[in-house]
């Protein structure tokens, strides 16, 4: 395991999300693998960047459903519940021209430096 | 925490968004003397975890940090 900056010693993954509501299909892994990652005593991270933000839109998540999953909005709250560390990219809404804010709670909102930080402090970083 | 911080230099970053606050704050620090501290104010949201991780990464150290409607304000002390 690699010595850290805070010598915490948990390992730790980090999901980047980058794909949004228009690939519904991609949208359900960082919180599934988040959650189990978290079952295994493992810190799991995930950044929404890109088309990514749009995932985390209040609201947004309620209207994803595939096959037989249950809703998006459901495995969200479950990733947090289980104490996966969500960021989100606001300055990406820029990038897609939507408006900043009005993001979920729980989700604390992050730039550059962040993303940095985190991909170097992960153990292995895993983007959807 | 030391109460009675008077800055040697001040930055407003108010109005700037992801990466500029980091930038800016990265160019300042550089003009000031190691030991001497930057007061930084942004309003971008993600500057407080940003420039919180620049600032540990960079090896220096926010001795203090208010925020105070949406303004959100840092000394950050130059160490090295």
């Amino acid at each position: 395991m690699k010595e850290r900056m805070d010598g915490i010693g948990m390992s730790r993954i980090l999901y980047i999300q980058t794909s949004g509501l228009d690939t519904p299909e991609r949208l359900y892994a960082p919180f599934v693998l988040g959650m189990t990652a978290r079952a295994m005593d493992v810190e799991a991270s995930i950044f929404f960047m890109i088309k990514g933000v749009t995932v985390v839109k209040k609201g947004e998540a309620e209207k994803v459903r595939i096959g037989s999953f249950p809703s998006l909005k459901e495995v969200l709250d479950q990733a947090l519940k289980a104490g996966v560390k969500m960021y989100i990219c606001e300055q990406s809404t820029q990038l897609l021209g939507i408006p900043r804010g009005d993001f979920i709670p729980g989700a604390k909102i992050a730039g550059a430096g962040t993303l940095n930080d985190l991909a170097l402090d992960a153990d292995s970083t895993l983007s959807f | 925490m030391d109460d009675n911080l008077t800055p040697d230099a001040e930055l407003d970053c108010v109005g700037l968004f992801c990466p500029l606050p980091i930038a800016r704050t990265k160019e300042e620090i550089e003009n000031i003397e190691v030991g001497q501290v930057l007061k930084v104010e942004a309003d971008d949201p993600a500057a407080k975890e940003d420039i919180a991780r620049w600032a540990k990464r960079a090896g220096h150290e926010v001795v203090r940090l208010e925020e105070s409607g949406n303004i959100i304000t840092f000394w950050i002390r130059r160490k090295k």
